[in-house]
């Protein structure tokens, strides 16, 4: 419990994740009111075949103040001081804090999970108060189990994003190909067009948890299960990894 | 007590440490000398639980790092530069140390204080000098208020009045008892002390002793670390 704390206290302490919390605040409520915006006639008319995604959307394609999260989380530890400074790292002073490697991981897993319900509660409401502003009388219900899988989404890709930056120790290639992947191409659309396997790849598999996809596969429950299974299986993964690592290496 | 047994640390087909063995005795500080890339900080490291040995222990009281139950209360550790992201203001940095540890607020100001940081405790380490990051990573070290001080290059980097104030802090803190084992490439700083050396080369232990001992029949410490450590210089003492 005291190295979650300490977990908690490290990231609100840096500037970086202030910037993740405007973005996943703010980033999928403008993006729902753009796309109502660009639907509202459609959608006033009765014509749209896109009303029930009216909101999720934004969800959907907003989830980059966690994926910013997730890796400055690991990355942080990683920031070599310039030169001049001595070169240290803090991984090296919080390993010496928690001596247990699995349990550093977990506490700060721990704090980049609760951290993203929150974010992912403040991002719904802020969505749903742009669409209703948007849309007024028109706005579909959101439903909670929807809601709910947008929550489980958020999270699991903050975790994605987390056990990755484990394994390559540096945020530059985890924050650019997940950030691309969710907001300019999905990787896993691409591919879904030679192999149907690519269904089932952590981005677009979550999707089944709240989006109303005209492809529909799998039932939420299932697809939130099994990128699940993609969290613990990357988890495993980094913590070997991690485990046998030096800290010099 | 730090004990060091046989410790051998390969990378790759490298050789780094080659079976090394020595002490670090409570109420006395232990030089641990050698030129840069000797292995000093690999050892450190090793001791720490940071990096894996080949083969060999390292133990503090008897016990790998990892075992601790209370590690900040027994050992204080400052390695590389100040051991904080430079996007943080140095008491937010010895504050989460204080929550992972359960220490309270109150001892993260009275180490700022110790160090005579309490003033800069509100800038981001990022605007810290090297030394001023130094006398952080000491004031990390020095939370738990612990038996055992584990320093890599206290003095690097440190004005003459910097140098001064570790000198007189670490002598102090091992006359009331306490372990201290700190690793330096300075000679002329460190002679006046330390009162174990140990000399470390190409990852093997070159000398072992007190001060006088290592000193031998050499004018002085530097001279009797060039003599060991210089490439013509014959093994063991």
């Amino acid at each position: 419990m005291r190295a979650f704390n300490a977990e908690l206290s490290k990231l609100f302490s840096l500037p970086g994740i202030w910037f993740a919390f405007l973005i996943g605040a703010f980033a999928p409520a403008a993006i729902a009111a753009l796309d109502s915006t660009a639907q509202k006639e459609e959608i006033i008319a009765g014509v749209s075949t896109r009303l029930l995604e009216v909101g999720y959307i934004g969800l959907a394609l907003g989830v980059q103040g966690v994926i910013i999260l997730g890796v400055l989380a690991v990355s942080s530890e990683y920031l070599t001081e310039s030169s001049e400074s001595g070169g240290g790292q803090q991984i090296t002073t919080s390993l010496t804090v928690v001596p247990s490697r699995l349990r550093f991981l977990l506490a700060k897993a721990g704090a980049v999970s609760v951290i993203s319900i929150l974010l992912c509660i403040v991002a719904i409401m802020t969505t749903v108060s742009a669409t209703h502003l948007v849309l007024g009388e028109y706005t579909p219900a959101f439903e909670w189990p929807k809601l709910l899988g947008a929550v489980c989404y958020w999270t699991f890709t903050a975790l994605l994003a987390f056990g990755i930056t484990v394994l390559t120790k540096n945020g530059m290639i985890p924050l650019a190909v997940l950030i691309i992947n969710t907001s300019v191409v999905s990787f896993s659309f691409l591919l879904s067009k030679v192999t149907k396997l690519a269904l089932y790849l952590p981005d677009r598999v979550g999707f089944e948890m709240f989006m109303f996809l005209s492809n529909r596969f799998l039932t939420p429950f299932t697809g939130g299960v099994v990128m699940f299974a993609w969290v613990v299986v990357l988890f495993i993964a980094a913590a070997i990894v991690f485990h046998r690592r030096d800290v010099a290496a | 007590m730090l004990t060091i047994h046989n410790l051998v640390k390969r990378r790759g087909t490298q050789e780094i440490l080659s079976g090394i063995s020595f002490e670090a005795k409570p109420g006395r500080v232990t030089g641990f000398l050698g030129p840069n890339g000797a292995g000093k900080s690999s050892t450190l490291r090793i001791l720490l639980g940071l990096d894996r040995a080949t083969s060999g222990s390292a133990l503090i009281n008897g016990k790998p790092f990892a075992e601790l139950h209370h590690p900040l209360a027994t050992v204080g550790a400052a390695l590389d530069g100040s051991g904080a992201h430079r996007m943080r203001t140095g008491r937010a940095h010895l504050r989460w140390i204080a929550r992972a540890a359960g220490l309270s607020r109150s001892r993260v100001e009275e180490v700022l204080e110790i160090v005579g940081l309490t003033n800069a405790a509100g800038q981001r380490v990022g605007k810290y000098s090297l030394g001023m990051g130094r006398r952080l990573g000491l004031a990390a070290a020095l939370l738990g208020d612990p038996k055992i001080l584990i320093l890599d290059e206290p003095v690097n980097g440190l004005d003459p009045e910097g140098i001064r104030f570790i000198r007189t802090f670490l002598r102090e803190r091992a006359a009331s008892g306490n372990t201290v084992l700190l690793s330096s490439h300075l000679m002329g700083e460190l002679a006046e002390t330390v009162d174990d050396v140990v000399i470390i080369k190409h990852g093997k232990i070159v000398a072992d002793g007190t001060l006088e001992e290592v000193i031998g029949n050499h004018s002085s410490l530097e001279e009797a670390f060039f003599a060991l450590t210089s490439d013509k210089a014959g093994d063991v003492v």
